[in-house]
């Protein structure tokens, strides 16, 4: 990946048409509510309005090539786990924060490194990021050890242990698929194919929304919304085969299972957090979405799936 | 099994702008590390721009809680007293500032915030308001409050009269008030003018005073601020008392 590369890329260039044609398309409908069918759309508009400047945030990181991806993925997981310990309260722990926040760190290094010493191809997919989690628990668990405490030191352990692992190692392995051979075909669709099924479950369930897909964990969240984001997410893979042009039908299948109810399980998980702690939204960091987390956390089980899942089937270098 | 108690910041639901201004601050590793940054910035800048020097610094070596008053005529005068401090004491230091100056645009309340610590300090509305704030900052032990108690900078250098709210939060108040002099910071960066000149600064701090047994009553809250500014003058290297 290379500014170079990427302009020459057939995969790339297609995105750079059809995200902003999806844009321009939900522009005009929230157009279409506001002049023709005359509704209330003052909190879609601004949610609207963020997500132009994350597609071109997000195209001119990927568009700066692999070093640009990994660390512009870590700092989005290093601000994400920052919102999580605001919101926990861990943020006062600044010893347990540190070793998370070097564990994050240590997740981006060890997908950058691992582009040097290139693994044999189809042998294993990460190499030395799977062994970054071991370091950082262990670094998470030595901590109350190394200041002399025991009050409380189980729930920051916890705590922290919770959040490096959904947010700088789960999340994290998005910037591995940086370093694959189809790394534009992977990092766009995977991105691209996240969020347009959260925003088909955001839009099935406002239209058909009557069942409460998990009352007590998120009230908003429908039956009608998962399966509509679910059916989206299985027909993309056929729209967009180009992303991946040697998948056969059963890697598409498994593709549209795993963004359709990967994405919501990511979601989900985090409204457990966030219901548990009593807040809506994790942070006001991103006007119409809430936090950084709160945008990020379908793909906290996208992005390892997706990559276990095409590096089970073809070497993924 | 019992539930666990978490403790969110209580700013949770505030845009970053609104978290910059809201005072007191919620403890920031990333504000924290710009901040000790941008001091040992301001401070290589002050050592080697304006000769920057300190004389009886060791009147600044405590451990209670401080209110630092000096004269003011130069953005200067807060970063020198800044510097003045050890880096770990930075982010209990609060030098008070205009929030109808510091707090309005961006990039101002950005510097304010996080570079220098500033406690807004509203003026000409809620003046009470603020003094409450500062009385309960000093409730807690290791705070360092900066106030200006000219209410602004100075425009012709001369050391103006000092207003009688800094009267008011230290009658009565087992706390150490420190007068300083800031020599210079006029004709290195007067009120006005677009970027500092690299004339020479000097801070002088004074011994600390304390007004514990004085009360705050409308008489001596006004001599408390007079007799501060006389201790202030005196430190002044023109004035020929040292």
């Amino acid at each position: 990946m290379s500014p170079q590369i990427a302009l020459r890329d057939p995969v790339f260039r297609a995105y750079l048409v059809i995200v902003p044609l999806a844009l321009a398309s939900g522009g005009a409908a929230l157009g279409f509510l506001k002049l023709i069918l005359k509704k209330e759309i003052a909190s879609m508009w601004k949610t609207y309005r963020s997500w132009l400047v994350i597609a071109v945030i997000g195209f001119t990181v990927v568009f700066l090539g692999r070093v640009a991806t990994i660390v512009g993925i870590t700092l989005l997981a290093i601000f994400a786990f920052k919102e999580f310990a605001r919101a926990s309260g861990l943020y006062r722990d600044w010893w347990m924060t540190g070793a998370v926040y070097l564990g994050i760190v240590a997740v981006g290094v060890a997908s950058l490194l691992s582009d040097q010493h290139g693994l044999e191809p189809g042998t294993d997919c990460c190499g030395c990021l799977a062994a970054v989690p071991v370091f950082a628990i262990a670094l998470i668990l030595l901590i109350p050890i190394l200041r002399n405490r025991v009050q409380g030191e189980l729930q920051r352990m916890s705590l922290a242990i919770v959040g490096f692992i959904y947010i700088g190692w789960m999340f994290g392995h998005l910037g591995f698929l940086a370093n694959t051979i189809n790394a534009y075909g992977f990092l766009c669709y995977v991105i691209f194919a996240t969020e347009l099924s959260d925003v088909a479950a955001f839009t099935f369930g406002k239209i058909f929304g009557r069942h409460a897909l998990r009352s007590r964990i998120s009230p908003n969240k429908t039956w009608e919304g998962a399966i509509g984001a679910l059916a989206v997410s299985m027909v993309l893979p056929w729209l967009l085969r180009f992303s991946f042009p040697y998948f056969g039908g059963r890697q598409l299948i498994l593709t549209g299972l795993i963004v359709g109810i990967g994405g919501q399980l990511g979601d989900l998980s985090v409204s457990v957090i966030k219901r548990d702690i009593g807040t809506k939204d994790m942070a006001a960091t991103i006007p119409g979405h809430g936090g950084i987390l709160d945008r990020i956390d379908s793909l906290i089980y996208v992005a390892p799936l997706f990559l276990h899942m095409a590096g089970y089937y073809y070497p993924l270098r | 099994m019992k539930r666990w108690q978490y403790d969110p910041a209580s700013d949770l639901d505030r845009t970053l702008v609104e978290r910059l201004r809201r005072f007191p601050r919620q403890p920031d590793m990333l504000v924290y590390g710009l901040r000790s940054l941008g001091a040992l910035v301001i401070r290589a800048w002050l050592r080697t721009y304006h000769r920057f020097e300190i004389v009886g610094h060791e009147n600044l070596r405590t451990n209670r809680s401080l209110v630092i008053v000096a004269n003011h005529c130069s953005h200067l005068d807060a970063l020198c007293l800044l510097s003045a401090l050890p880096l770990r004491k930075l982010h209990r230091a609060f030098p008070a500032a205009a929030s109808d100056y510091f707090f309005r645009t961006i990039p101002r309340l950005w510097i304010a915030a996080v570079i220098v610590n500033a406690l807004p300090f509203a003026r000409q509305m809620r003046a009470r308001q603020s003094l409450l704030v500062c009385e309960q900052l000093l409730g807690s032990p290791g705070t360092i409050l900066i106030i200006f108690p000219e209410g602004t900078r100075s425009p012709t250098g001369q050391i103006q009269e000092f207003k009688s709210g800094i009267g008011a939060l230290v009658a009565g108040r087992d706390v150490a008030v420190i007068p300083c002099f800031i020599d210079g910071s006029f004709r290195a960066w007067p009120k006005g003018q677009r970027l500092p000149r690299p004339a020479k600064v000097r801070l002088i701090v004074g011994e600390p005073h304390t007004f514990r047994t004085r009360s705050a009553d409308k008489i001596e809250i006004s001599s408390i601020a007079m007799e501060l500014r006389d201790a202030v003058n005196d430190l002044n290297p023109k004035n020929g008392s040292r």
